[in-house]
């Protein structure tokens, strides 16, 4: 999509939230409460909480966007970069893996041809192992875009996954504003605070742990880093940052 | 069997998230009363005298906590905290869909007790259809008058406002809920002062589990001796319980507290076929596990306490003889190391790094010591963290290795790899 497109894509998704978000501030003493459910807005219209909707919010509750971008990368159910139609969830957690959780997932990502925090080439499924669902007493249980579906059988994910393709799937389709691309997991923060673990524990690839060197856990360390164009909010901030500055030194040189 | 209907009573049978549905059962009449006969402290009072403990996990006494508020004529919230996600535990996701009223009237007598005119309920992200459930419920109250200005004619005033998280299991913790819902990151913080002095945008602030405030109408309904008889002197009451693992009905089952774990398990239609249950967890993901010498033991707050575990959310997860407790080990550790904030060092590094241990472990390349040092980090991570969150991995990893250690040693025996000392 272009720049272009892109940009009148978003006024028409700014329509649409706006008045949302002037309800959503009013339910609230202080304006910035309304953050969460404002992301919340944008991503039931884009599908995805874009870098323009976190700079739209930040402008409406008059807060610096590193403030929104921090506060949303805390938070794993935004995502911030386009998800497929379907976000696939099953639970990992202890009473679903005691109940037949793995072979479950295990037969998801086998079906799928993906694995954790990826989405699908044609961009229908993206897939997240996620923890308790709070629905123990029917495990193993799963969400599909945030749906409950309970006692998982082989059986009924084949049947899942077959009413999806074929566009007869109760739970509605996430809204696609712009195309997803195969790893939607921000690796840097997605729902990891620790700067020590990125890259270590891939839990696409388990039996890598078995080096009890711990050498290869290091070399993980130290190469497996987000290169810094796989992160378009930061290095606009940088840019952002450079061209305020530059704006700033022209004012002060101007006076 | 001791299973009892307070604040299950219908549900199953009933469409309680009708407005008229609950009212022809008697609901709100509770708000009613409150709002028009009663002064806020009576309630206080009240509550206090039944001996009801928080429901959330702590166990704290909910009258004495609210005794904690200033006496002072700032503005006050109470908030309600449902953003349950402790491992194993099922019932606020329950009252919440199936009897949001319950839970609103229980909230709205609770706002009304401490002096607060703004109420907030905070839901867990993944609860969409509870959110739309409870959204629906309120816009139904206040059409009616229950919610709102000059209640019943009088000059009570309180307004709801309902909230939705975003995927945080620490926003379950008081005070990162409170920055949550000031639109900040879900990080605790350092307490004293504690919400009751400075909580929400700084002002005095009472979280209050759903369970614990959906009591409240039954409270007021049979008075607070009725609730205090049940059960132990000082853990009384009901209590719904999650029940899940390995038993032929897991379900929510409302207790009187003091029913043995050995009448839980039968109560939930006992073991599979053939099976046998070796251990259980009796208070949510964070707590330690019993075995099966301890399943005559009561089960109410102090029982659990005293036998070095807890009561917790009321999440009661059997395992019988074909479990696997370096997975289920494993799976609760990486849930800890996932979910923390990162704020506290011991907390997010010890977790992280016992997850990557017990990966290696079960990948067959684990070390002798590895075992040995699961205890020891997890350990030395407890009580070293703002919040409880870096002390949760110890309990059940410490139970398991000393119960079952053949079990993890089996795993490196495994190992294909010798390692030269």
């Amino acid at each position: 999509m272009s720049a272009a497109a892109r940009q009148r894509d978003f006024a028409s998704i700014v329509a649409e939230v706006r008045p949302q978000a002037e309800r959503l501030i009013a339910q609230y003493p202080h304006s910035r409460s309304a953050l969460l459910p404002i992301l919340h807005a944008f991503q039931n219209v884009e599908g995805w909480v874009s870098p323009e909707a976190m700079d739209a919010t930040a402008q409406w509750l008059e807060v610096p966007l590193s403030v929104v971008e921090s506060t949303a990368s805390f938070y794993t159910l935004f995502f911030r970069r386009p998800v497929g139609k379907y976000m696939l969830q099953p639970c990992r957690n202890l009473s679903c893996l005691i109940d037949g959780a793995d072979e479950i997932m295990a037969y998801f990502r086998r079906k799928l041809g993906i694995g954790h925090l990826q989405t699908s080439g044609d961009g229908l499924f993206s897939y997240e192992e996620v923890e308790c669902l709070a629905a123990c007493d029917r495990a193993p249980c799963m969400q599909v875009n945030l749906e409950f579906v309970y006692d998982l059988t082989k059986e009924k994910v084949d049947a899942m996954l077959e009413a999806m393709r074929g566009g007869t799937y109760e739970v509605p389709p996430l809204p696609q504003s712009t195309p997803p691309g195969g790893d939607w997991h921000l690796g840097a923060d997605h729902g990891k605070k620790s700067s020590g673990a990125q890259g270590v524990s891939d839990p696409n690839d388990p039996g890598g742990m078995g080096d009890p060197s711990g050498l290869r856990m290091i070399e993980r360390l130290a190469h497996d880093r987000i290169p810094i164009e796989a992160r378009p909010t930061s290095e606009r901030l940088i840019r952002e940052g450079a061209a305020r500055l530059a704006a700033g030194l022209r004012e002060k040189h101007e006076d | 069997m001791p299973v009892v209907k307070v604040l299950t009573d219908g549900i199953g049978e009933l469409d309680l998230r009708d407005l008229d549905v609950y009212r022809s059962r008697g609901g709100y009449e509770q708000w009613k009363r409150a709002v028009t006969t009663m002064q806020p402290a009576e309630i206080v009072d009240l509550t206090a005298k039944s001996g009801l403990r928080g429901r959330g996990g702590a166990g704290f006494p909910t009258g004495r906590k609210w005794q904690f508020l200033p006496n002072n004529s700032r503005p006050r919230y109470m908030v309600c905290n449902c953003d349950e996600a402790e491992p194993g535990t099922f019932k606020d996701h329950m009252l919440l869909e199936e009897t949001p009223h319950q839970v609103l009237e229980g909230m709205l007598i609770g706002t009304y007790a401490i002096g607060s005119k703004h109420a907030f309920i905070y839901i867990r992200g993944e609860f969409k259809r509870g959110h739309r459930v409870f959204t629906e419920a309120l816009a139904q109250a206040r059409a009616a008058g229950l919610v709102g200005a000059n209640l019943f004619g009088t000059p009570t005033s309180i307004e709801v406002t309902v909230h939705r998280g975003a995927g945080a299991y620490i926003c379950g913790e008081e005070t990162a809920l409170l920055n949550s819902l000031e639109g900040r990151r879900g990080e605790p913080r350092l307490k004293p002062p504690f919400p009751a002095v400075k909580g929400l945008y700084g002002e005095p602030t009472v979280v209050n589990n759903v369970e614990t405030l959906a009591t409240l109408p039954h409270i007021l309904k049979n008075g607070p001796e009725w609730f205090a008889r049940v059960g132990p002197q000082r853990s009384p009451g009901y209590k719904i319980v999650s029940v899940s693992g390995h038993v032929r009905k897991p379900a929510n089952y409302e207790i009187p507290l003091g029913t043995t774990l050995r009448a839980l398990l039968e109560i939930a239609a006992g073991p599979r076929e053939g099976r046998k249950i070796v251990a259980v967890q009796p208070g949510g993901g964070s707590s330690a596990c019993l075995f099966e010498e301890h399943l005559d033991l009561s089960y109410d707050f102090d029982t659990m306490a005293a036998n070095g575990t807890m009561l917790g959310s009321g999440a009661v997860v059997f395992f019988d003889d074909t479990t696997d407790f370096v997975k289920a080990a494993y799976a609760l550790v990486r849930f800890f190391a996932h979910e923390s904030c990162g704020q506290c060092t011991p907390c997010r590094e010890g977790g992280h790094w016992l997850a990557i241990t017990l990966e290696r472990i079960l990948a067959g390349g684990g070390l002798d010591s590895d075992v040995d040092m699961l205890v020891s980090v997890s350990h030395q991570m407890t009580g070293l963290n703002l919040c409880p969150l870096g002390d949760s991995i110890e309990p059940f990893l410490a139970s398991v290795v000393k119960r079952f250690e053949a079990q993890f040693r089996a795993y490196v025996g495994k190992s294909q790899v010798s390692v030269a000392v």
